[in-house]
């Protein structure tokens, strides 16, 4: 139990600032961590509220970037370390740019297909499986 | 793994201008402005790439992304045209409920983080003398330019050759997928009309068409040839 709040102990005692100027100053691989998750948040947010499908598909983009710079980060972090195949990393990003790029392309034909039935592209109207 | 210097520099700048371009991309009314705003949020993550040394992953996600994706996108929006439809729609964000909830996931996630940064504290951290033992390992292992500016990076050439030694299969199978993704498109995008000209479809689109003047004869009768040799097709099986 003690250790769940060391995070506000620290703050107390006021070394969490110290640590924290000296990780602004110098950002390690928790600070990409960081960034990759509240862009992801970021995406999150864009999917749940957003209605125009188009923008949601962007949204979509911006996730898949926030878990690709968390492969980047820990790839070079392994580096770093000595690991074997520490390129393993980039080599799945690689992997991931593809899939996107397949998934906007087959996203954007069913926008473009539904826009031509339906005239719209909001996802509150789309709310039929057959008419 | 630290960054130093300007290195930490280039870092918070480009850290911040892609979660504010990611934010705008979310917020505003505009799909073109979307567009535009991840195109700046997708290019400040390839600035984090290079700064992390990889800078084929960079190179590939400008082009990739940046030349292709994104033209796609503006081409799809532009093809749709709901820029002005949009307007007059209701408030973003207007439900405190809907921001609660997102607030208090991404504190959630920071937070998480952030213990479990904490937990374990200085893991992250090489001590100076090992750091030391690895920049000079990059600095040796690094070809100098033939200008004597720079120095060359190896990185694409390394995830080329674990691409080939340790994902040839899955290399494979992702080009399969980009064929299919690319026949699906096509297959999805195309008229009522151009669908006729090549495969059957249902008699009543046929008629619907025909009654709304969109067909000439010579096409109504093409359509009814092939659905009668499908129907002597069919016969003949059974």
């Amino acid at each position: 139990m003690n250790t769940l709040f060391t995070p506000a102990l620290l703050l107390l005692q006021g070394s969490m600032l110290d640590n924290m100027s000296e990780g602004v100053q110098r950002p390690d691989l928790s600070k990409f961590l960081i960034i990759a998750a509240l862009l992801f948040a970021v995406g999150v947010a864009g999917v749940l509220t957003r209605r125009n499908i188009i923008v949601i598909f962007m949204s979509i983009e911006l996730i898949l970037n926030a878990a690709n710079l968390n492969f980047i980060a820990f790839s070079r972090y392994l580096q770093e370390t000595g690991h074997a195949n520490a390129v393993a990393g980039q080599v799945f990003t690689v992997f991931i740019i593809v899939v996107a790029a397949a998934e906007a392309a087959i996203g954007l034909g069913l926008v473009i297909a539904l826009y031509r039935n339906r005239e719209t592209i909001f996802v509150d109207k789309i709310d039929l499986l057959k008419w | 793994m630290v960054l130093h210097g300007w290195e930490s520099v280039f870092f918070w700048v480009f850290a911040l201008a892609a979660l504010v371009a990611g934010l705008l991309t979310v917020m505003a009314r505009n799909a073109v402005h979307s567009a535009l705003f991840l195109i700046s949020a997708l290019v400040s993550v390839a600035a984090l790439f290079v700064l992390l040394g990889a800078e084929f992953i960079a190179g590939v996600q400008i082009l990739v992304y940046v030349g292709g994706v994104m033209v796609l996108f503006l081409f799809v929006i532009m093809l749709v045209n709901v820029g002005a439809e949009e307007r007059e729609q209701e408030e973003l964000f207007n439900h405190p409920a809907q921001v609660t909830a997102a607030v208090c996931f991404a504190a959630l996630l920071v937070f998480g983080l952030f213990y479990a940064i904490n937990q374990s504290a200085g893991r992250f951290l090489p001590d100076a003398n090992e750091e030391a033992l690895a920049a000079a390992a990059r600095g040796e292992r690094l070809r100098r330019a033939e200008t004597r500016v720079s120095n060359i990076s190896e990185d694409t050439q390394r995830v080329g050759s674990s691409l080939y030694r340790y994902g040839a299969l899955p290399f494979e199978i992702a080009s399969v997928l980009l064929l299919v993704a690319i026949v699906g498109s096509v297959l999805l995008a195309r008229t009522a009309k151009q669908e006729l000209a090549a495969d059957d479809v249902d008699p009543l689109v046929v008629s619907e068409l025909s009654a709304a003047g969109e067909l000439t004869p010579a096409e109504i009768e093409a359509a009814a040839r092939r659905a009668r040799a499908d129907d002597v097709w069919e016969q003949s099986k059974s």
